[in-house]
C-alpha cells in the first residue's frame, strides 16, 4: 500500500522510518552495544519507529534471540546517553529483535539469514557493516550470493558500510567493485558518523542560511583556516587497530576531510541529497595533490611517548598517532589560502573545531598607540566538540582614556540557545539510511577524492622511518608540527 | 527591587542586573547572555506567580527569551521589577542567563502599561504572547496585547465558555493573527499515533467508514473539537461520532472502522496509549503535556501553522 498519509503534520511529527529489518553484522561488537543498539532504542523511545520494527544480529558467538536481548538490554541501559531507560519502551523494541550466528566465511550463514528474512516480511532490509573492515568484501559477496542484496518490487536493500573504506586509493577502489557487483551506488550508504553531528551540519547552516559570512568566505578576506581535533585519552586498548590506521587515515582521510569540505564547498543549487554531495565532492577533488618532494613541508607524524608500550602495539611501531598536513584548494576561491588539518591522540585536551582566520586591517590604524597589544587578525572559531558553538574575536576599544585596543570574543553557544536534546549522529543517519536520505553520507567520488588527496603523504611515510617517540603525551604534538605553520608566519590556536 | 513602570528605568535596572550577575564570584567563567525572544506572558492573580516562574525557568533552556509577566493585582498600584532566570548547562563551566522583566498593575492601570511595553521589547526578535489561564478569553485589557504579538498563544481548556473561545481563536485567524491553543498541542501525541498507522499502511484512508473519538469530561471540550475536524479533513469519505465518557478530561479512546477491519487506539496510563491492529498490539508513550512541554512545542513554531490553521478555520 503506497498511499499518501492524510495526518502527516511535519512541523509537529519527527520523520519516521518505514517498516523495515536492520541486518547488523558485528552484532557483538563495541560499536553495536555502545551506538548502534542506544540509537535504535532512543528512535524507538520517541516514537519514531514502526512497531513492526525488526533487528536481525549476527556474530559468530552461538546466541539466543533471548540471550541476545539480554545483551543488548544492559548494553543500552549502560550507554545511553542524556535519555531516560523506560523499560515498557524495551519490552515492545526488544521484541523484535532476533539473533541468527554464524561464520561470515560460511555461505550458509545468508541463507540462513534469508530465510528468517523471509519469515520476519518486513518489505525493507537495511544490512549494517559494523565489522572488521576485512569482511566487508566478504559479507557482501556472500549476500549477492545468497540472492539478498537485490531491490524488489515494493521494498528497497540497502548498505550501511562503517569507515575505513579501504586502507588506500586502490583497495577502496576494489572494495567499490565488489560492493557495485550487489548493490548500486543509490543503495550504498558509506557512513561518516561526523558528518551526523549536529555542529557539522550548523556549518551549512552558518553558511547559507545567513547573508553576512559567505562574501567574506574567500581567499581575499580569509587568511588561512584551522581544522583541530584532538583527544586527551591514547588508544584505549584498541592498539592492534591502531597501529595498522594511524591518524591520518583514521580521522584525516575521512572526518576531516568532510569537515573541510563542509567548509570550504560551493552553495548546492538545492538543499538534496546529490546536489550537496556533488559540491562535496567537487571540493574534495580540487585539493592540490602534494608532489612527493613537498610531503616532507606539508605533512608532520608524531607518536606520543608510550604508544609502543600500548598492548597489542609492535615495540618499533611507525605508526602515527599524531599527523597534521597544509592543504590547498586549486580553485578560484581558495587559491593560495592554507587549510591547516590535524588530529592527535593523548594532546592536552579533547576538542575539534574549525578556527577561520581573516587578514588583518589594510592598514594598522593603532598600532602606534601605547601600552596595546598590536591588532590581532578576526577569528571566526566555530566549536564542534564539547562546547559547540561559534565564536567571533575582534579588536574592541579598552575602556578609558586613550585609544588601547584589546581581542574581546562573541559567543553564541549552541545548547544554550537550543536547550533541546541533540539526537546523536547515529540517530540522525540511521533514520536518513531508512527514510532513503544520503545526504550526509560519503558517495564514492568523495571517498576516492579525499584518498587521493592523502595518498602521496601515505606513501612517502611508508619508505621512511620516523624517529619516534617525538612528542610527550599532554603536549600539542611534536615540534615540526608548529614549524610547519611558522614557515608560512602562521602559529596553531592551542587553547 | 520595584521601580515605577517607566521603560528607562527598568532598562537601566536590567543592565546594573547583567553587571551584577558579571561580578558576582560564582561564575568566575562569566555569564553567557541569551535572547532569541521577547516572551509576554499575562498572568492571572498572585498565586500564579510561582507557577508562571517555574514555567519560566524550564523554557529558558529551550528558548532563552526576554520576558515580560504582566500580573493583574487589585489594589498594589503599578510597579515593576527585573529577574534573571540563569543556569549552569551540564559540562560547562559558563553560566548562561535570560533576563525577565515583572510589572503589577490593577485591572483599571492594566490599559496603560501597555504603552510602556513597546520600548521593553527586543528589538529584530520575535514577540510572543502568552495568554495565560481563562481570563484572555474576556478581559479588554488583554486583547490590547494581541496587535504587539507575532504569535499568541492561548489555552481554551481554561476558558468558561469553550464554543465562545474558539470563536475568538477563529476571529483572531481570520484577521490575519498567529496564533496557537495549547489545548491542540496537548492532542499531538494522539495524533501522532494515529498518523503512524497510516505511514505504516496499517490503514487504507479511502478504507475507512467510521471514526469514533471518545472523549472524558462533561460538555464540548475544544480538545474533541479540533480532533473530529481534523479527523474529517483526513477522511473526507468517514463518518466521525464522538462520545462523551464519565471520565477524567482528553481523549480517552479513538476507534476506526472500515470493511472488517477495525484499528483503535486507547489511553491505558497516565502518558500512554496501546493501539491494536490487524491482531498486533503495541504501546507508546505520549509526550508530557505539562504546561513546560506545551510551551516548548509551541515556541519551536514561530512560522505559519498550516495544520492547525486548517482545523481553525
Amino acid at each position: 500500500m503506497n498511499v499518501a498519509n492524510p495526518f502527516a503534520d511535519p512541523l509537529r511529527f519527527d520523520r519516521r522510518v518505514p517498516e523495515c529489518t536492520v541486518v547488523i553484522f558485528g552484532a557483538n561488537g563495541d560499536l553495536t552495544k555502545r551506538k548502534l543498539m542506544p540509537a535504535l532504542y532512543r528512535l524507538a523511545y520517541e516514537r519514531r519507529l514502526p512497531a513492526s520494527f525488526a533487528v536481525l544480529g549476527n556474530s559468530r558467538t552461538p546466541l539466543s534471540d533471548d540471550a541476545f536481548r539480554d545483551k543488548m538490554h544492559e548494553a543500552v541501559k549502560r550507554f545511553l546517553e542524556d535519555s531516560p531507560f523506560d523499560e515498557d519502551i524495551w519490552t515492545s523494541f526488544a521484541r523484535n529483535l532476533y539473533f541468527t550466528a554464524g561464520d561470515l566465511n560460511d555461505p550458509e550463514l545468508f541463507s540462513k539469514i534469508g530465510a528468517k528474512l523471509g519469515e520476519l516480511r518486513r518489505p525493507n532490509v537495511l544490512y549494517y557493516l559494523s565489522t572488521q573492515p576485512s569482511y566487508y568484501g566478504t559479507v557482501v559477496d556472500g549476500l549477492g550470493a545468497a540472492g539478498i542484496g537485490e531491490s524488489r518490487p515494493g521494498g528497497w536493500r540497502r548498505i550501511v558500510i562503517e569507515k575505513p573504506f579501504g586502507h588506500d586509493l586502490e583497495s577502496a577502489r576494489e572494495l567499490d567493485t565488489r560492493i557495485h557487483k550487489v548493490f548500486p551506488e543509490e543503495e550504498v550508504y558509506r557512513i561518516d558518523h561526523y558528518l551526523g553531528k549536529e555542529t557539522v551540519q550548523n556549518i551549512l547552516a552558518f553558511r547559507f542560511g545567513n547573508g553576512i559570512f559567505e562574501p567574506l568566505w574567500n581567499r581575499r578576506y580569509v587568511n588561512h583556516v584551522q581544522i583541530t581535533a584532538t583527544e586527551s585519552i591514547g588508544v584505549e586498548g584498541r592498539g592492534a587497530y591502531y597501529q595498522e590506521a594511524g591518524a591520518l587515515r583514521d580521522m584525516i582521510q575521512n572526518h576531516l576531510l568532510q569537515v573541510m569540505a563542509t567548509v570550504a564547498m560551493e552553495p548546492s543549487a538545492v538543499f538534496e541529497p546529490d546536489a550537496v554531495r556533488d559540491e562535496r565532492a567537487k571540493l574534495l577533488r580540487s585539493i592540490k595533490i602534494m608532489k612527493p618532494e613537498e610531503v616532507p613541508l606539508h605533512a608532520v607524524a608524531g607518536q606520543y611517548r608510550g604508544f609502543r608500550q600500548e598492548p597489542g602495539v609492535d615495540a618499533a611501531s611507525q605508526t602515527d598517532t599524531f599527523t597534521a598536513a597544509t592543504f590547498y584548494v586549486d580553485n578560484w576561491r581558495w587559491a593560495g589560502v592554507p587549510f591547516y588539518v590535524r588530529s592527535g591522540k593523548r594532546m592536552p585536551k579533547r576538542t575539534t573545531d574549525i578556527a577561520i582566520q581573516f587578514n588583518t586591517a589594510p592598514h594598522a590604524l593603532f598600532a602606534s598607540q601605547d601600552g596595546g597589544p598590536p591588532t590581532r587578525p578576526n577569528l571566526l572559531i566555530l566549536r564542534i566538540q564539547p562546547e559547540e558553538g561559534i565564536s567571533l574575536r575582534f579588536m574592541s576599544k579598552q575602556p578609558g582614556s586613550g585609544m588601547r585596543l584589546r581581542p574581546v570574543s562573541m559567543d553564541f553557544n549552541y545548547g544554550s540557545s537550543f536547550g533541546e536534546r541533540s539526537p546523536s549522529a547515529y540517530e540522525t543517519l540511521l533514520v536518513d539510511a531508512m527514510v532513503g536520505d544520503a545526504t550526509l553520507y560519503t558517495r564514492q567520488d568523495m571517498v576516492e577524492a579525499s584518498w587521493r588527496a592523502v595518498q602521496p603523504v601515505l606513501d612517502d611515510w611508508a619508505s621512511r622511518r620516523f624517529d619516534f617517540p617525538n612528542y610527550e603525551p599532554g603536549s600539542w604534538g611534536p615540534a615540526e608540527a608548529d614549524a610547519m605553520l611558522a614557515r608560512n608566519g602562521h602559529r596553531w590556536r592551542n587553547s | 527591587m520595584s521601580v515605577a513602570v517607566q521603560p528607562e528605568k527598568i532598562l537601566r535596572e536590567l543592565r546594573e542586573l547583567w553587571d551584577e550577575l558579571g561580578r558576582a564570584e560564582e561564575t568566575p567563567g562569566g555569564v553567557l547572555r541569551a535572547c532569541a525572544m521577547t516572551l509576554l506572558v499575562a498572568a492571572e492573580e498572585r498565586g500564579e506567580a510561582e507557577q508562571v516562574r517555574k514555567t519560566l525557568g524550564v523554557l529558558m533552556h529551550d528558548h532563552p527569551s526576554r520576558a515580560i509577566v504582566l500580573r493583574s493585582q487589585e489594589g498594589s498600584g503599578v510597579g515593576a521589577r527585573v529577574f534573571a532566570e540563569c543556569w549552569m548547562p551540564f559540562g560547562r563551566h559558563q553560566q548562561i542567563c535570560a533576563e525577565g522583566i515583572e510589572i503589577t498593575a490593577g485591572g483599571a492601570e492594566m490599559s496603560e502599561v501597555v504603552h510602556v511595553l513597546l520600548p521593553l521589547m527586543v528589538p529584530d526578535l520575535p514577540v510572543v504572547l502568552w495568554c495565560r489561564g481563562g481570563r484572555a478569553f474576556t478581559d479588554p485589557a488583554i486583547e490590547a496585547l494581541f496587535p504587539l504579538a507575532d504569535k499568541i498563544i492561548f489555552d481554551s481548556a481554561a476558558a468558561s465558555d469553550a464554543k465562545a473561545a474558539l470563536q475568538l481563536l477563529r476571529s483572531l485567524h481570520a484577521r490575519g493573527r498567529r496564533v496557537a491553543d495549547l489545548t491542540w498541542t496537548r492532542l499531538t501525541g494522539w495524533r501522532e499515533v494515529l498518523s503512524q498507522l497510516f505511514d505504516d499502511g496499517v490503514l487504507d484512508p479511502d478504507a475507512v467508514a467510521s471514526v469514533r473519538i471518545v472523549h472524558g469530561g462533561s460538555g464540548a471540550s475544544t480538545c474533541a473539537l479540533y480532533l473530529t475536524k481534523w479527523i474529517e479533513q483526513g477522511l473526507p469519505g468517514a463518518r466521525v461520532m464522538v462520545e462523551s465518557a464519565s471520565d477524567e478530561p482528553g481523549i480517552r479512546a479513538i476507534t476506526l472502522l472500515g470493511g472488517s477491519a477495525e484499528v483503535s487506539i486507547r489511553r491505558t496510563g497516565p502518558s500512554c496509549v496501546e493501539a491494536r491492529a490487524g491482531g498486533r498490539s503495541y504501546r507508546t508513550p505520549l509526550p508530557p503535556v505539562t504546561e513546560e512541554a506545551l510551551m516548548r512545542e509551541e515556541l519551536s513554531i514561530l512560522g505559519p501553522d498550516s495544520v492547525f490553521d486548517r482545523v481553525l478555520a
